[in-house]
């Protein structure tokens, strides 16, 4: 079952473009990632989605249901975490907390409790007083209290330090096997690369590729570094399926998404001083998209 | 529920300090009538070298300043002013805090209709000018019944208050609709206030000259006559339902505009 299906979803801000014709779905049970530089267009895509902004066209559905004419009804089941964390600034944490458990039924209380101490966070504190990591952890908490069943995270991590990272990681996870799927928006890949099945990378507005993120890192591309003394060998790497070739100090190196014989064969007649093959980060793949489509 | 104590919690302490410079103005006013009066100077001499213009503008051409009463009715233009801008910056800014203070992302996420989360602010917006009119009320007649042999004038000054309600509510829904409609906070706020201090030079100036008598038609401030209710025991119906009127109208606006608001971050 597709718990979110967006269809061409369009929103102009006056003459600014917000997002354009973006289309995607995520299923039941999955973490999808949602990728893409700031301002590309993801927190209108999400804020479009619990309605908080409307869209110029276009349309999208959450749990089968029109995200608009069903607002109210879906959210109840919807966790969000904003990218700005600003809360109540005179309210406590646990004030905070409480008045998000007021706003749907049977919430369990002793998550708070729960959540809190696997975040470290301090519930008697002032949120003026907090600092921005640890008012993110209370946008995190207040996210997942009351178990929904689609979380939805607009740049969750930034503000958090590597171990709190992982915690949160974990507590993702947790809810994921419980069933929850997770719409994760983020600039940072290696993140997405640690969680997500698939990704929607999104430029400039509109959806670039959607792609499973296993196919995307291994089927797809190798990382190649030649060091050779031989001269000239960047012009026998000029053919296809060769991307983002840069010269370096020793030689050269690329990446590759075709039939890996083409380039045995260059290698041949090369006198190398040393190969490596490697999976290319995401990063190097996004960027190759970037480059690709500018 | 849930919102309209959370909202009545946030506005708690703003309601104490207004209502604390209502009761100061209230208690500046008649310390005035205790001076006036004592002084032993012979007003209706004095008063008569004043030109006609301005004794209307304070509402002096009608009552007797000596009377407590009289002097009542013409302060009452003022805590009438101070009820209104802080029922139009209520309303202005209960809707719109949640944008400025970056929550809107917040409340407008959580399984509720914008519309019940509007309703829910507008309620604690009545319940507040309701403690505020209920403040004035008090804060009048035990003043009014020091300097009047123990007489509060209640049936009067509750009536002119029931009047105030009616200016409140007005102002309230005005502010409401503002915050609604403008983009920011700051815009709606500044824009309320010059409507307040707008009409009420409006109101000020349609008592100066016959020749814009009209403009009394456009000010709420001139909506009813504070001496008419006091010494009358009238108030003005067609005001009443002008006043209520609009301030359904403002109030329908201000929801249907919201609800179709693209929330800034």
């Amino acid at each position: 079952m597709k718990i979110i299906e967006i269809n061409q979803l369009t929103k102009y801000y006056g003459k600014h473009r917000g997002i354009e014709g973006v289309s995607f779905s995520v299923e039941e049970g999955e973490i999808f990632g949602f990728i893409g530089p700031n301002g590309a267009g993801k927190s209108t895509t999400i804020r479009t989605l619990l309605s908080l902004i409307y869209p110029t066209s276009g349309s999208a559905t959450i749990f089968g249901k029109d995200c608009i004419q069903f607002g109210d009804e879906i959210r109840k089941d919807i966790g969000y975490l904003p990218s700005e964390v600003f809360y109540y600034e005179n309210m406590k944490v646990i004030d905070v907390l409480k008045y998000s458990a007021s706003f749907y039924e049977n919430v369990d209380m002793s998550r708070i409790e729960k959540l809190s101490k696997a975040m470290d966070l301090d519930l008697n504190k002032k949120i003026e007083d907090l600092s921005y990591g640890n008012k993110k952890k209370v946008g995190i908490v207040q996210g997942l209290l009351h178990e929904p069943k689609l979380i939805i995270l607009d740049e969750p991590t930034s503000g958090l330090d590597p171990l709190m990272q992982q915690k949160f990681f974990d507590l993702i996870l947790e809810e994921n096997k419980k069933g929850a799927t997770i719409l994760f928006s983020s600039h940072i890949l290696s993140e997405v690369q640690k969680l997500c099945t698939r990704v929607a990378i999104i430029k400039e507005g509109k959806i670039v590729k959607v792609e499973n993120i296993n196919e995307m890192r291994n089927n797809t591309y190798k990382r190649i570094i030649i060091e050779s003394a031989s001269e000239g060998i960047s012009a026998k790497f000029n053919f296809e399926g060769i991307t983002n070739l840069t010269s370096t100090e020793d030689g050269i190196q690329f990446l590759y998404k075709g039939n890996i014989n083409e380039i045995i064969k260059v290698l041949y007649t090369l006198e190398l001083k040393n190969i490596i093959i490697e999976e290319p980060t995401l990063e190097e793949i996004f960027m190759h998209y970037y480059l690709k489509e500018a | 529920m849930n919102i309209v104590l959370r909202e009545l919690r946030a506005h708690m302490k703003s309601l104490i300090i207004w209502s604390i410079a209502q009761i100061f103005i209230i208690l500046a006013g008649m310390m005035k009538y205790v001076g006036f009066s004592s002084s032993g100077v012979d007003l209706k001499t004095m008063l008569e070298g004043y030109p006609e213009g301005m004794m209307k503008a304070f509402g002096m051409n009608r009552v007797d300043l000596t009377t407590v009463e009289g002097f009542y009715t013409v302060f009452f233009l003022y805590f009438m002013l101070l009820a209104a801008i802080h029922a139009v910056m209520l309303g202005a800014v209960i809707i719109s805090k949640e944008e400025r203070d970056h929550s809107a992302d917040f409340i407008y996420s959580r399984p509720v209709k914008r519309s019940k989360v509007v309703f829910s602010k507008m309620t604690v917006g009545v319940i507040n000018i309701i403690v505020f009119n209920i403040v004035t009320l008090v804060t009048s007649v035990v003043m009014i019944a020091q300097n009047n042999d123990g007489n509060g004038l209640l049936p009067e000054v509750s009536l002119l208050m029931l009047a105030l309600f009616f200016i409140q509510l007005f102002f309230l829904t005005l502010g409401v609709l503002l915050g609604a409609v403008m983009k920011t906070t700051k815009a709606a706020t500044s824009t309320a206030t010059g409507i307040v201090l707008g009409t009420f030079f409006l109101s000020i100036a349609s008592d100066l000259s016959d020749k814009v008598e009209f403009l009394k038609y456009i000010t709420p401030f001139k909506a009813y006559q504070a001496s008419d209710v006091v010494l009358d025991h009238t108030m003005n119906v067609v005001s009443t339902i002008i006043l209520v009127g609009l301030s359904i109208v403002f109030a329908y606006v201000a929801n249907q505009r919201f609800y179709k608001r693209d929330l800034s971050v």
